[in-house]
């Protein structure tokens, strides 16, 4: 009776287990609504990217009325930069964050208002590290455009979310804007992000994710599928990047879910924040 | 929690001086575990000594109850069967505790700002970063420095604070003396302190730290009243505070001996003022019967009340 009781939960969990898996398991295997082979979605990744590198921005700016701008001075203010700070963008590619960070940390204000402490003489360092060259690059450019380009702060690194070429315990912040719904496991983006976070460090991440309001939802999703790929191909000339996001987007897990993976990998205090209405949402915690 | 409140719901043996660490409801899905609060709420409070918060003898007693629940609930953590992690969830408000602490000792440099906090998680050992997770940062250094400082009143007045041979107003004078004297290494940046927690986002909390405070010194005193000389009585106290704590940011004589005479004056004046509404009472209705009667015959009324008031202050 006993046995049978003790087996009936533990099978439960097993199924709990394969369930969950099962869950991640479809993410690493979708690419947007389409079925695909886990090695694969990488390159298909890749390839999106290097197809949009180059209107990016632009396209920002359109699919989302300017109003990503102010998703991002919310995520960098949330973050609360200081001097000799050692940041991490993950999927940073263009550089939106890193600029934001930088200014934060180097504006005439601040640096009035900031009292002379001698123990925090070590230079602040912004590491914007993305997968793909292209985007990268044009990230370079922006720099050099705004004067940055020999800057010692920012630093421009190529690499994967889900293997970074960072030390354990290094940086003071890290930050993962519009990226992580790219990556084929969350589970080691994330368990990346825990390694190379300092004890007290903070993990923030900037996605969009999941509407519940009744109308505005369905508003939503005409925007998203009728407006957004017809905009892809008009403006960047690839309809298929942008049904991909589209797409990509509500493959995403909810946010409750990606809280919950986000303490699963060690974090505390996690929290989040939906800004209109669930469109995005900001996700923050802490490593201790 | 209200002392007096307190006292009347739940008893005489509930006033323990951990009263005031019950834990604040957090908005976050990581819960805390009762269990390494409950055994904070245990913990007797070891016999503290009158040494100012700058101090570092003000750690150990904060650290004990602290290192108490932390390893009790680590002791937890390897029971904890469904995850791997073996670290407690409460460990977000020790840490942010610890680091305030720290900032402490930063703030006569610094004043009550990030750069202080900054420097006070360095010296943990935690990442700045955490900084950016305090919500509404100064206040939060403040509003934790308000609540350090009641608890030492709380603890100073538990360990024996001999009230005996003191009138009510003598009583009153001491212990408001008492906590406004923790205040003093930080007197060079406290107008700074009181201009945050003079910001509309900041007013709820202090409003309420302010309120328990002349709380816990009315029941200190003595006073176990719940009617509506409650609200009086601690809006006056509230007043008297704060006033002298105002006159003691401008005050430069040695060891503050004005700010203590003022405060004396003020507190004598609050014991008056209740004579005092009587009297004005008695005169109000002097003057109403008047109106009815002739010039002369108000003359009488007010000579009469002038004479029952005798030599007192004039109003």
């Amino acid at each position: 009776m006993a046995l049978r009781s003790i087996s009936r939960r533990f099978g439960s969990r097993i199924l709990n287990y394969r369930s969950s898996v099962a869950s991640l398991h479809s993410h690493a295997t979708s690419f947007g609504f389409q079925q695909v082979k886990e090695e694969e979605k990488s390159k298909l990744v890749g390839n999106v990217f290097t197809n949009v590198a180059s209107s990016y921005d632009i396209m920002n700016d359109v699919m989302s009325g300017g109003l990503h701008r102010l998703w991002k001075e919310r995520l960098v203010g949330k973050l609360s930069p200081f001097a000799g700070m050692k940041h991490l963008d993950v999927a940073g590619g263009t550089g939106d964050v890193a600029f934001r960070i930088f200014d934060a940390v180097n504006s005439v204000k601040r640096r009035a208002l900031r009292k002379v402490d001698e123990d925090s003489l070590e230079e602040t360092q912004i590491y914007v590290c993305d997968i793909n060259p292209n985007m990268l690059n044009v990230g370079k450019q922006r720099a050099a455009e705004r004067g940055l380009r020999d800057n010692k702060s920012l630093v421009w690194v190529e690499g994967d979310a889900e293997a970074l070429s960072f030390d354990d315990n290094s940086m003071d912040g890290y930050t993962i804007a519009f990226g992580i719904r790219n990556v084929t496991h969350i589970e080691k983006a994330l368990a990346e992000a825990y390694r190379v976070l300092k004890r007290g460090g903070r993990f923030l991440c900037l996605e969009l994710s999941h509407v519940d309001i009744p109308v505005f939802k369905d508003v939503y999703d005409l925007y998203s599928f009728k407006v957004i790929p017809n905009l892809g191909e008009l403006i960047a000339g690839d309809r298929e990047s942008y049904q991909y996001l589209v797409e990509s987007v509500r493959r995403f897990p909810p946010q409750e879910k990606f809280a919950t993976m986000i303490a699963d990998a060690g974090f505390e205090k996690v929290e989040y924040e939906n800004l209109v209405g669930g469109v995005v949402a900001i996700h923050s915690a802490i490593k201790l | 929690m209200y002392r007096t409140a307190a006292k009347r719901f739940l008893g005489v043996g509930f006033t323990t001086s951990r009263l005031l660490r019950l834990p604040k409801p957090r908005p976050n899905p990581t819960i805390i575990t009762p269990y390494s609060h409950a055994s904070a709420l245990c913990t007797s409070s070891i016999g503290h000594t009158e040494s100012p918060i700058g101090n570092q003898s003000v750690n150990p007693n904060q650290s004990d109850p602290t290192a108490a629940s932390s390893s009790t609930a680590r002791e937890e953590g390897p029971r904890r069967d469904e995850s791997s992690r073996k670290k407690p969830r409460a460990e977000f408000e020790e840490e942010q505790a610890r680091v305030l602490a720290a900032s402490l000792r930063h703030v006569p440099r610094l004043g009550w700002t990030e750069e202080a906090m900054i420097a006070g998680s360095r010296e943990v050992g935690v990442s700045p970063s955490i900084v950016g997770s305090f919500s509404r940062k100064e206040a939060a250094l403040v509003e934790y420095f308000m609540d350090e400082c009641l608890q030492l009143l709380i603890d100073r007045v538990d360990s024996g604070l001999d009230l005996q041979n003191l009138i009510p107003s003598e009583r009153v004078s001491k212990l408001v003396r008492i906590r406004l004297e923790m205040q003093i290494p930080y007197m060079s940046k406290w107008p700074q302190a009181l201009s945050i927690q003079a910001h509309p986002v900041n007013v709820p909390t202090s409003f309420k730290q302010r309120a328990m405070l002349v709380d816990e010194i009315w029941h200190t005193v003595g006073d176990g009243a719940s009617d509506l000389d409650w609200y009086v009585k601690r809006t006056v106290l509230g007043g008297v505070y704060s006033t002298t704590e105002i006159y003691m940011l401008t005050d430069d004589s040695p060891e503050y001996r004005d700010t203590w005479a003022f405060l004396d004056d003020r507190v004598k004046d609050a014991f008056d003022l209740k004579k005092s509404i009587q009297e004005a009472k008695y005169f109000a209705q002097d003057i109403g019967a008047g109106v009815g009667k002739s010039f002369q015959g108000l003359m009488n009324g007010v000579m009469q009340t002038m004479s029952r008031r005798g030599g007192s202050s004039a109003f």
